[in-house]
């Protein structure tokens, strides 16, 4: 199928588009924070078992006893542990998915066929896209590269062009 | 016991909130947006506290507590707005809007506690 040069650049941004929303289907973690709120209620219930082991056992076997309230705070521990992972994932894949959601939206609109090309999508118009400091500190970091490199297109122009060209 | 209201569009995140939430002690309602938080604010909810994103569909977390601000129940109730956000204007214009507080995601479940902690001293 051939398309002319806008199609296409509209068709390969719907591809992109499409592309990306799929890939953000896949960094979903809410089945890994799951399974570590699971972990942790099961540590829980373990931890109860133990406790009440180490109650029954007090004065028959000191030792077992002893290692009872031993496993008990390591269970306390890793359970901390454990739920601030599961706290800091949730996070970092809401995160994760604002930021795709952001480059879709952006693809989406650069896919649309009305309207001329270079009026769909400001650099403007991305920045109000974003949901963190991150994105705009990238944003402004390939802003200034993009600068400078069109100045030295600019100049190398200029100086094949000679004096007065 | 303190009820909280919790606003994210992010199913995992609320689930998430609720959890560490509840396992201190607090009563929680959820809404994936500010459109449903405002909908149960009008259906009676009268939370101790609410704990919102700013990022969200149909109302954003500034639209909602520029209304939940103009509702008598929820004029003066503390709001904490937990973002992906951490840039000063969005900051700014959050407590233009009314926000008590901000945290910037990631955070600890400890120090959302402490934050809830200091706006209900109560609890």
């Amino acid at each position: 199928m051939q398309f002319d040069s806008e199609a296409s650049e509209n068709l390969v941004c719907a591809v992109l588009a499409a592309q990306v929303a799929e890939l953000r289907g896949r960094i979903d973690t809410g089945a890994t924070v799951e399974l570590l709120w699971r972990t942790t209620d099961v540590l829980s219930q373990l931890s109860g078992l133990v406790v009440e082991l180490a109650r029954r056992c007090h004065e028959s076997d000191q030792a077992l006893s002893e290692q009872c309230s031993t496993a008990v705070e390591a269970e306390a521990e890793i359970s901390r542990s454990l739920e601030s992972l599961a706290f800091e994932q949730a996070q970092r894949n809401d995160f994760t998915c604002q930021a795709v959601d952001c480059v879709v939206t952006a693809l989406e609109r650069l896919a649309v066929t009305d309207g001329p090309v270079g009026a769909r999508l400001s650099p403007n118009d991305l920045a109000a896209l974003y949901v963190s400091e991150e994105q705009r500190q990238v944003h402004d970091a390939v802003t200034r590269q993009f600068v400078i490199a069109a100045g030295r297109s600019v100049a190398e122009i200029r100086s094949r062009k000679g004096p007065g060209g | 016991m303190p009820a909280i209201l919790v606003l994210d569009d992010s199913a995992t995140m609320v689930m998430s909130l609720s959890r560490i939430l509840k396992s201190a002690g607090y009563e929680v309602e959820t809404a994936s947006n500010g459109k449903e938080g405002m909908a149960k604010l009008a259906g009676g909810l009268k939370p101790s506290l609410i704990l919102t994103d700013i990022n969200m569909p149909q109302m954003d977390g500034i639209a909602f507590i520029k209304e939940a601000r103009k509702a008598a129940s929820t004029r003066f109730t503390p709001i904490i707005v937990l973002t992906t956000e951490s840039g000063g204007q969005k900051r700014d214009e959050a407590r233009a809007a009314g926000a008590s507080s901000w945290l910037t995601k990631p955070t600890e479940p400890n120090e959302l506690l402490t934050a809830l902690k200091q706006l209900l001293p109560s609890k």
